[in-house]
């Protein structure tokens, strides 16, 4: 007994001081730090919520980033959320090759931010580009776009890529979650007269809730902390139409060396993604007690 | 519309097609990726669609030159993190999976509540102790921060998976005298090969492609990830896009290698990671 629980206490505890240290410790660390003034090479400063009310009240640069985020994750998830159960639902029509479509949609999912923003650097270039150059080539020159070099098309040209990323995960996910549909339902509903798409609307599409509340909590996630692809694509730009949150924080704490006020952007991003899990945790409860 | 079109017989060259349009979307950038790299600067100018005529080496020379440290350093972090993390994660997610004791319940939800922690929330601080215990710009530094960070994900997939192997098992063994250390290593461990093959994967995976805390915890190309310098290609090599090419392949070749032969694990971590988290 005494031995186990030694054994509990040395398997557990690297983990648990890890964390501690990494996640609690830092993110105390980082509250304390958001009521400072601190810049590089300056005194600090106790200041209360003077950070936070500039960020709301004050702050263009920061309520833009709040909007963009907002804009993007809605974009990136009311996307790939039906375009994953599309694709899901033809792959399971019956179709030879599922297990090869499957793997090409997954393909995207398996390179890095850097890579992915190198190639659609490439592809959204607005004269030599591969889209506008396919659109020139197939007599639908209207229809090519500056991409990211507009102010009014970057956030969305980040978000395109965003959903390419990951639509092919929300693909798998939802074919799973079909294949494990009860197939006596479906075949029931189908001797009940029910069409093809019926047996979808009615019996199939339900019973993806727990799919779909997977798809959207890890979307949402990846969108609240997406830094990588805009950093390298846009920076933010132009000016501050692709800045969310994530690169304006960082800017402002590794560019411009104000340590106090970037850490209060960071619990701003802390405070909305615990939103998220309070949401999804509510919605495991209900579905708990029925 | 759609009611018809399902119900309609079955238009299956519809279906192909779309699957078949999809694939050509999705694979796209894709292209321009390898057919770029192979090219010459002048080939680049024939524009983007056109095949490469003849495979030109230069730009994987070139790109090579400047990534040869980073690889290495990826590789010894990649490495490193891997297999910490997940050894960690087979050990913790064994405590929480097969023994209750007062707070283990929110102990592990506080571990796992930490997947969903936003890294620029800890940034300023996480950069800051790396500078005061001398680790910031070290191997050491990154493996252990990756090794922290990957604790949540690890162990909760650890758990899921160990979770799946009866208590009984257990049981039974306990009679016969195991104790937690031998159950473990008699019991658990063979049993788990699987589960560290997939949990490993993950985090190889993710580890590799990481860019945030290589851009904030190093400087200079002394312990510089792969990410971080292919990265760097843009700032240094204005508009040589055949050498940016070339380096953002040479820095996904082990990943997709990874996905072509290990597919069914990719895709079991991937379920495992999502469903029951």
């Amino acid at each position: 007994m005494a031995r186990r629980k030694l054994g509990i206490v040395l398997f557990s505890l690297p983990a648990i001081a890890l964390v501690s240290i990494f996640v609690y410790v830092f993110v105390g660390q980082s509250i304390n730090l958001s009521f400072t003034d601190w810049r590089f090479a300056r005194p600090i400063h106790w200041i209360g919520f003077d950070n936070y009310i500039r960020l709301f009240t004050l702050d263009r640069g920061f309520q833009t980033s709040l909007i963009n985020t907002v804009k993007l994750t809605v974009f990136f998830i009311g996307l790939t959320i039906p375009l994953g159960l599309g694709l899901a639902i033809l792959l399971d029509l019956g179709v030879k090759g599922r297990g090869f479509f499957r793997t090409i949609y997954l393909i995207p999912l398996s390179f890095s931010f850097v890579v992915s923003s190198v190639m659609w650097m490439w592809s959204f270039l607005p004269e030599s580009g591969t889209i506008n150059t396919i659109l020139r080539t197939i007599g639908l020159s209207c229809l090519a776009q500056p991409w990211i070099t507009s102010t009014s098309q970057s956030l969305w040209s980040v978000g395109i890529v965003y959903i390419w990323q990951f639509s092919g995960f929300a693909t798998l996910v939802y074919y799973t979650g079909i294949a494990s549909v009860n197939p006596e339902l479906s075949e029931a509903a189908v001797i009940d007269g029910a069409t093809t798409w019926q047996k979808y609307r009615h019996v199939i599409i339900p019973q993806q809730k727990p799919a779909t509340v997977t798809i959207l909590i890890l979307t949402l996630m990846y969108s609240l902390k997406c830094f990588d692809l805009v950093w390298l694509m846009t920076g933010g730009g132009p000016g501050y139409s692709s800045e969310v949150l994530a690169t304006y924080m960082y800017k402002v704490t590794f560019n411009q060396n104000k340590f106090g006020y970037g850490a209060s952007i960071g619990i701003v991003l802390v405070v909305l993604s615990m939103g998220v899990v309070g949401l999804f945790l509510h919605y495991m409860r209900r579905g708990e007690h029925g | 519309m759609v009611e018809r079109f399902l119900a309609f017989g079955k238009p299956r060259f519809l279906i192909y097609g779309l699957l078949i349009f999809m694939s050509f979307l999705y694979l796209l950038p894709l292209y321009g990726l390898i057919n770029t790299s192979f090219k010459t600067s002048k080939g680049i100018a024939s524009g983007p669609i056109t095949p490469v005529d003849h495979l030109y080496f230069g730009a994987y020379k070139k790109a090579f030159s400047s990534l040869k440290r980073p690889l290495i350093n990826t590789s010894i972090i990649v490495v490193g993190a891997t297999v910490l993390s997940t050894t960690l994660g087979a050990m913790t997610g064994y405590v929480f999976s097969k023994f209750k004791f007062k707070g283990s319940e929110v102990i592990f939800f506080l571990i796992v509540l930490g997947f969903y922690l936003p890294y620029q929330s800890i940034l300023i601080p996480l950069v800051r102790f790396m500078g005061t215990v001398h680790l910031f710009n070290t191997y050491f530094g990154l493996i252990l921060t990756h090794t922290a960070y990957g604790m949540p994900i690890t162990t909760l997939l650890f758990r899921n998976y160990y979770a799946s192997i009866p208590n009984e098992l257990l049981d039974s063994a306990s009679v016969d005298g195991c104790t937690f250390f031998s159950a473990f290593t008699k019991i658990m461990l063979p049993l788990s090969l699987p589960g560290f093959a997939v949990v490993g994967i993950f985090q190889f995976a993710n580890i590799w492609n990481d860019y945030l805390f290589g851009l904030t915890l190093t400087q200079g190309v002394q312990a510089q990830p792969v990410t971080v310098a292919v990265a760097n290609l843009k700032g240094t090599m204005t508009a040589v896009w055949n050498v940016q090419m070339a380096g953002a392949m040479i820095a996904s070749l082990p990943i997709i290698l990874v996905y072509i032969f290990l597919l069914k694990l990719v895709v079991k971590g991937l379920l495992m990671g999502s469903i029951k988290g």
